[in-house]
């Protein structure tokens, strides 16, 4: 009796710690919906606007010269290879942490330099109140730091962030976080693969 | 004549104890910043330290460092950079980066932008940096 439930102890943690490796989170986003506007102006609500899709989520500031662009190449990458399987039903979201600055038009720049295809990216930018609470929602953490007035007056500053890319399936859970600049492809690759089946 | 010339360019381009390579620029759009890499090499027998960096295209750019704090992200300013005899200093991706901000015009993949550094010792020497795509 006593080997028979070791056992099934030890199976329960091997299940356990064997999903949770693979997609460790589940994190229902439907039961709150936020209002956001994309890339154009356009009002869309989040996360409605990506339902019965796979998406891949990052979260910048287009000031940041050097982690976010990873972070966006990283999903830029992904989603050509993606394109090349003929897999064409991902949505790929870049959500600003710095609403003041990055306006939609400045988020569309952000994205047209880098050559970006709006048919399945949207660029997010919300006011203070919903993008803190959507940060919150996907524990990113975005302040601002070093700040300084240049000689016309104007205020600098960067941010201390979250590095962060999310995968979120396609009932609108939040499934598993990734590093965004460094993020390992293959993996993010198969696990939007393995969602989207 | 231009045999001459180009001995003499020559000859300049290997008596330079600081040789900058590797350069690259990311693309970025008028008003925004943009980061610009590369590495130096110090062939001479003394230190020499980066201080300036200068543009056409930015009238702001400085010297900065990617740094993290837990799981978070940052960067800051750093106000010069020594390279010691004999060795290279890069800066890369999620290290150091000259950062450029206020770009005058959009600079897309492909595209070529000049760039003087300026050494205490070697004073200015331009590179040109192709834009890569990401
Ligand atoms: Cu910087």
């Amino acid at each position: 009796m006593k080997s028979f439930l070791y056992s099934v102890l030890i199976i329960s943690v091997l299940i356990l710690f064997g999903c949770q490796s693979k997609f460790p989170l589940n994190k229902d986003l439907t039961k709150q919906s936020y209002k956001f506007f994309n890339q154009d102006s356009v009002e869309v609500t989040f996360p409605g606007f990506i339902k019965g899709k796979t998406a891949v989520m990052g979260f910048i500031y287009t000031n940041c010269p050097d982690i976010c662009p990873m972070t966006t190449h990283n999903m830029i990458i992904t989603d050509e290879k993606l394109t090349e399987e003929g897999i064409n039903d991902v949505q790929f979201i870049l959500l600003t942490f710095d609403p003041d600055r990055d306006t939609p038009s400045v988020l569309k720049k952000y994205a047209e330099v880098r050559g970006i295809n709006f048919d399945n990216w949207t660029l997010l930018w919300g006011d203070k109140e919903n993008t803190d609470k959507l940060l919150i929602r996907f524990d990113v953490m975005a302040l601002p730091s070093d700040s300084s007035y240049s000689d016309d007056g104007e205020l600098n500053y960067y941010m201390i962030h979250t590095d962060r890319i999310s995968l979120i399936d396609k009932d609108g859970r939040l499934r598993k976080n990734y590093q965004g600049s460094k993020v390992n492809l293959d993996e993010l690759l198969n696990d939007i693969k393995e969602l989207g089946e | 004549m231009t045999a001459v010339l180009t001995f003499l360019f020559l000859f300049i381009q290997v008596s330079e104890n600081i040789v900058v390579k590797d350069q690259w620029v990311r693309p970025g759009a008028k008003g925004m910043g943009t980061a610009l890499y590369f590495t130096i090499e110090n062939n001479g027998s003394e230190a020499d330290t980066l201080y300036a960096v200068t543009s056409d295209i930015s009238d702001k750019i400085m010297i900065h460092q990617t740094y993290s704090k837990g799981d978070m992200i940052g960067m800051k300013m750093v106000k010069e950079i020594v390279i010691e005899p004999g060795k290279a200093f890069k800066f890369e991706p999620g290290g150091y980066h000259v950062m450029v901000m206020k770009l005058k015009h959009d600079i897309k993949a492909g595209d070529e932008t000049e760039f003087i550094l300026h050494f205490k010792k070697a004073g200015e020497v331009s590179v040109t940096a192709s834009v890569a795509k990401n």
